[in-house]
């Protein structure tokens, strides 16, 4: 998932240096700048992760260390409050002299935002927002009487949470002709969604299922007979080259591997596991199954 | 130049027998020792079940029933030239798999099944233990490639013990294997069943050596489910499934991207009902609480479903549902399914479970022309985003296959599969919108002749499939993809002799922008028995000729055979061979014009029957 937040933080490195140097020559004796993550993951949670997602640059001028707090607000594009910090909970940051960058886990703390209505019960279910442009406001108050003590800083961002790639062909315990398969067996799968500005890599991993085996213990235990990264297509062609096995073949192993593990048939002949890994352009999967792989829900098809 | 695939020395001593395996592969060389005590302990199983069953045949009732085995494989590669990268090994370079599955009758309600399935070396390349190459007793009995498994069952009480793969349904829990105890008890028609044990331990995160381990927490899985069922009449069950991770198990650093502890909780209600002449209906109804990170503080604003589980920032509840009916005859059937999937609805029994959708397909299949032709179609829709939490994408599914057999000579099977995708994108969010549809039509004549000494079948298969990609960005457009594929087959029978060949043609055709593809393949297969049907011969020789473009051809050559050998009436030596030859044309550049690799995969192994 970083790579794919990774120009954004390019980005952003570039826009904190300019602030930096911008900053010797200001007279103010708080100045703060905020660089936000236009596009930053769904999942409010991943928001501290993710290295980049927010940026807060204070400068303090004044000679001593000041205290203070961080107000954030989230609005949604008519105005509606989506959701404000619980300035009585809010942690008491001290700020030292010259500037301090602060990154998502110390600004948007997600225990002490109280969220509105719907967007609560939004994020009670899903862990995200509901899918729109926002604006995010961060300002800096007086630990005790809340006032301002900095200008709000505010910048626009919209979220929409990905769809992994669901798996079309060879569908779900699909029996394949054996005599068309080991020349070639044709992979097809739904993009990722949205589709990203940037490069989405597929891999694509077949495993075989072998005897006494349930299909999602041969993905989670067996080497890959096939495994290839295809960049932007949904489509692949495979050339098996003699890993089916062949028509003929009625070994004491293949007589085991028609049946599955509860004993009952499950075809007619070998079976195999795949699924598709999406990943950002350099390699990281883009993370937002449970298990972190960027896995998408694998099914099995059987050789006949 | 083609390197020597592996070479085996034994050494034999009193107490241990090393197996040194060396391939010569350079990156992947392998100097493997086994200490086969092990081995040993399961041939000697092996062999003494045989004197075991005789003892049970006389000390009747028990009895003694199953299978039992020992497989080595051993795989290499070559690559010419030397460096040469563009194929990569698939399967481990050596591997020994042993499996001991014997159910024992001590009378005639209690029995003891076992399922003993394990592996030499570990090869997880995904899940918890991707990347693994050492593992102390307890990774190994989690593995997810072993099955230590115990099932004593005396009447309608079953203990279950060791490695389990329990299905309770399809939203609570049933794709993990989890090694433990518990008990299945079906007493009258009153179901109640428990499971506990570890379906994962603490694997910690290592960078090197690549490609590192990402590493796991210890997880334990809690299942609980309690109902009432009579078979062919109804079912209603309550099911609870809990999986918890142990935070301080492993040494994970947070990284993005690393995994995180993780809990769950699942309850989950079931009904299903057969009525009368066919009909049915099956339904269930799950509430899932998931904490992405234990780690994080209470969330006040959720109320969690204690004590089962604590609610936590990244916790998330959401609810699934799935409901099917229909009816079930000998010559029709058909019946509507739906599933609904929240966005936020997890589960630690379903891991790859994609939530976010609601799908629904209308399935039938019918005999017709007394039982001459048989039909099976489906047609459904998938749409994601019920949460509006993502952009909605829409998929339609339809199949039908048709199924002739206009007499005795001749049938034709037709088929046809269509799925389209299709997002409309978000213009204010600057998101494309996508549509892709697929279209597969095959069409499959078989005609059948025989006179005194042997039947003939031939048979001929066409599939035309299109494939179409539109999208709006960067700038609008579509891609075509068109595929032909014709296959001839041919196989005689002959009623006086033992030999049995087979023989096909195959043309396929890819015309994409970008890519032109074209296979040519041939193939003939022989199987025959010897001395006495005890050895039996099969094996296949297929030559592919392939082309991408306007490149030169690349040539695949393909030789398998297995010779399995009956010792006597309950062991068989199997033995299975396989080597594949691939020479590319000048598609990779001029410097790897006719690259090659050779691959071969040999598996042997004992196997009884008793």
């Amino acid at each position: 998932m970083a790579g794919y937040y990774k120009m954004n933080i390019m980005k952003n490195k570039i826009l904190i240096a300019f602030f930096l140097l911008f900053n010797t020559a200001a007279n103010a004796q708080l100045t703060t700048n905020l660089v936000l993550n236009a596009r930053p993951p769904a999942t409010l949670t991943e928001w501290s992760l993710i290295r980049g997602t927010i940026t807060y640059v204070i400068s303090n001028l004044q000679s001593g260390p000041r205290k203070a707090k961080i107000k954030v607000t989230i609005k949604a594009t008519d105005g509606t409050e989506v959701s404000t910090t619980d300035l009585n909970r809010a942690r008491t940051i001290i700020i030292p002299d010259g500037n301090s960058i602060l990154n998502a886990a110390t600004v948007f703390p997600l225990e002490i935002q109280r969220f509105t209505g719907k967007y609560q019960n939004s994020l009670n279910r899903t862990g995200k927002l509901p899918a729109d442009s926002y604006q995010f406001c961060v300002e800096l108050v007086e630990e005790a009487s809340f006032a301002p003590l900095a200008p709000p800083q505010c910048r626009s961002f919209s979220v929409a949470g990905l769809q992994l790639p669901i798996l079309m062909m060879p569908a779900n315990e699909q029996g394949l002709d054996i005599k068309k398969a080991q020349t070639a067996i044709m992979f097809r799968w739904t993009p990722l969604v949205p589709k990203p500005s940037t490069v989405v890599n597929y891999r694509l991993q077949v495993f075989e299922i072998l005897s006494n085996q349930q299909p999602v213990q041969a993905l989670r235990s067996n080497q890959p007979i096939l495994d290839k990264i295809i960049i932007g297509q949904t489509q692949f062609i495979w050339q098996p080259q003699g890993i089916l096995g062949f028509e003929m073949e009625k070994s004491q192993d293949s007589l085991i591997q028609r049946k599955g593990w509860d004993g009952t048939i499950k075809g007619t002949g070998k079976r195999f596991i795949w699924t598709i890994q999406t990943l950002d352009a350099v390699q990281n999967p883009i993370g937002i199954d449970a298990n972190y792989e960027g896995r998408s829900e694998p099914i099995w098809f059987s050789i006949n | 130049m083609v390197e020597k695939l592996f070479s085996h020395t034994y050494t034999l001593n009193p107490y241990t027998y090393t197996i040194n395996l060396l391939s010569t592969n350079k990156i992947h060389n392998i100097y493997t020792t086994i200490k086969l005590t092990n081995m040993k302990r399961l041939l000697f199983i092996i062999l003494s079940l045989a004197f075991f069953q005789g003892y049970a045949q006389k000390k009747k009732p028990v009895s003694i029933s199953g299978s039992a085995g020992i497989t080595y494989e051993g795989y290499g590669l070559s690559r010419n030239p030397t460096g040469f990268t563009g194929y990569q090994p698939r399967r481990p370079w050596n591997q020994v798999r042993f499996n001991f599955m014997p159910t024992i009758k001590f009378s005639q309600h209690f029995s003891l099944p076992m399922n003993f399935n394990f592996a030499a070396f570990p090869t997880n390349f995904a899940g918890p233990y991707a990347g693994i190459k050492k593992q102390n007793i307890g990774q190994l009995l989690t593995n997810p490639m072993n099955n230590f498994g115990l099932n004593p069952t005396y009447k309608w009480a079953e203990f279950q013990l060791g490695t389990q793969y329990l299905k309770y349904s399809d939203l609570s829990t049933g794709d993990i294997g989890i090694f433990g105890a518990g008990f299945s008890l079906k007493p009258g028609d009153y179901r109640f069943k428990f499971f506990t044990g570890t379906s994962q331990q603490g694997l910690d995160y290592a960078a090197t050596p690549l490609p590192g381990i990402p590493g796991a927490y210890k997880r334990t899985h809690y299942m609980f489910s309690i109902g009432k069922e009579r078979e062919n009449d109804y079912l209603v069950a309550f099911n609870f499934a809990k999986g918890k991770d142990n935070p301080s198990s492993a040494l994970i650093p947070v990284l993005p991207g690393s995994p995180l502890p993780q809990e769950g909780f699942t309850l989950s209600m079931q009904v299903n009902k057969d009525f009368k002449k066919g009909w049915y209906i099956k339904s269930e109804g799950a509430n899932s609480i998931f904490t992405k990170n234990e780690n994080d503080t209470a969330n006040p604003t959720m109320k969690g479903f204690k004590p089962f589980i604590e609610a936590k920032m990244s916790s998330v509840s959401d609810y699934a549902a799935q409901l099917s009916f229909g009816k079930k005859s000998k010559n029709f059937d058909i019946g509507l399914g739906t599933k609904y999937l929240g966005a936020g609805f997890q589960v630690t029994g379903y891991p790859y479970m994609q939530p976010d959708r609601f799908e629904y397909t209308l399935n039938t299949r019918f005999n017709a022309m007394k039982n001459k032709t048989n039909v099976v179609a489906s047609i459904g829709q998938r749409i994601n985003n019920v949460n509006n939490s993502s952009i909605r994408a829409k998929q339609f599914i339809g199949n039908l296959n048709w199924f002739t057999q206009f007499n005795d000579k001749f049938s034709l099977n037709v088929n046809f599969n269509n799925f389209g995708f299709n997002t409309a994108g978000n213009t204010t969010l600057g998101y494309p919108s996508i549509k892709n549809v697929s279209n597969d039509i095959g069409v499959n004549p078989t005609y059948t002749w025989s006179n005194k000494t042997m039947s003939n079948t031939l048979s001929f298969s066409y599939n035309y499939s299109n494939y179409t990609e539109t999208f709006s960005l960067p700038t609008p457009g579509t891609q075509q993809n068109n595929t032909h594929t014709a296959l001839l087959s041919y196989i005689p029978v002959y009623f006086n002799k033992k030999i049995s060949p087979d023989f096909s043609a195959l043309y396929f055709y890819n015309d994409a922008s970008l890519a032109k593809i074209t296979f040519a393949t041939l193939s003939a297969g022989l199987a025959v028995p010897v001395a006495k049907d005890k050895l039996k011969l099969r094996g296949q020789l297929q030559y592919t000729l392939g082309k991408l473009n306007s490149f030169t051809p690349n040539n695949n050559f393909i030789a398998s055979c297995n010779v399995d050998y009956k010792l006597n009436k309950k062991l068989t030596w199997t033995n299975y061979l396989t080597t594949n030859y691939y020479k590319y044309g000048n598609e990779l550049g001029t410097t790897l014009t006719g690259a090659n690799y050779l691959e071969s995969t040999v598996r042997t192994g004992l196997q009884v029957r008793f």
